[in-house]
């Protein structure tokens, strides 16, 4: 059986201030592409966080009765808001692609004796689930399915 | 405060993975029909009026469903937003000022799902 390595066997010959780089963001990470992807990923919580209080103004004003909702609706058709919503759908589909992309990857290799299924099959079913939830949603609230 | 954030990240990861998936996953059909079809006149007179939607919210058991779903639709996006953007604050070199930011975002998320509670609970 192998012995356990000296505690001092990797220090360098001579003692000295260890030589490692400070961390520091590249010079040009506003601009590469891969930084932009990033940070734009991020900046979806600011879209994300608006769109929550949003909905909660919406569901406020359904608990309010018929003549706060009637109020939501008409200004929900002022061009501020239908740009909003438009931005927030843009955001939320750039997230999804994002994010079910990434997903099958994050997977554990096995939990018990469980393993996941495979990664092509973990996404495919990831955007059945999202394309069939949206399809659902839009034919009750537009009034498809009574 | 450094602290008490590192003690309650898992938590906050749980809520920020939900409103990830579960909020990703929601807010489409949402959008497609209450922020945009509706208010552009593209779905049927009724689809959005109060009385067809207060009947299913009325309805014993599409009635919970329908708070659930409301209620995600509110809160998920929330604790989605808030981590996202103080990691974004971060990434643009904020991270002098977290300690002062991240706990005025998470309770700006907390109030608004205890807001949403309250608005489902009202219905």
């Amino acid at each position: 059986m192998a012995q356990p390595a000296h505690p001092q066997a990797m220090t360098p010959s001579r003692p000295g201030r260890t030589r490692t780089a400070p961390p520091m963001k590249p010079g040009n990470w506003p601009s590469s592409a891969r930084y932009r992807t990033y940070l734009a990923f991020d900046f979806t919580g600011l879209v994300y966080l608006i769109a929550g209080f949003v909905v909660l103004r919406a569901a406020w004003a359904f608990g309010s009765g018929p003549e706060a909702w009637s109020a939501l609706l008409a200004s929900f058709a002022h061009p501020v808001y239908l740009a909003f919503h438009l931005v927030t759908l843009l955001s939320v589909i750039f997230v999804g692609v994002r994010f079910f992309r990434l997903f099958p990857k994050a997977q554990p290799a096995r939990i018990g004796p469980a393993k996941p299924p495979p990664r092509p099959l973990l996404h495919a079913g990831l955007y059945v689930a999202w394309a069939g939830v949206t399809l659902l949603l839009v034919a009750v609230l537009g009034g498809i399915v009574p | 405060m450094k602290h008490f954030l590192l003690k309650i990240e898992p938590v906050i990861w749980l809520l920020f993975g939900a409103g990830i998936m579960v909020g990703t996953i929601l807010l489409p059909g949402y959008l497609l029909t209450v922020g945009l079809a509706g208010p552009l006149g593209l779905l049927p007179a009724d689809a959005l009026s109060w009385e067809r939607l207060h009947g299913m919210v009325s309805h014993p058991i599409g009635g919970l469903l329908f708070r659930l779903v409301l209620l995600a639709l509110i809160a998920l996006p929330l604790w989605k937003g808030a981590h996202h953007l103080r990691h974004f604050l971060i990434d643009l070199g904020g991270g002098g000022r977290d300690a002062v930011v991240a706990p005025l975002l998470y309770l700006l998320a907390a109030a608004g799902s205890v807001l949403g509670i309250l608005a489902v609970v009202r219905l």
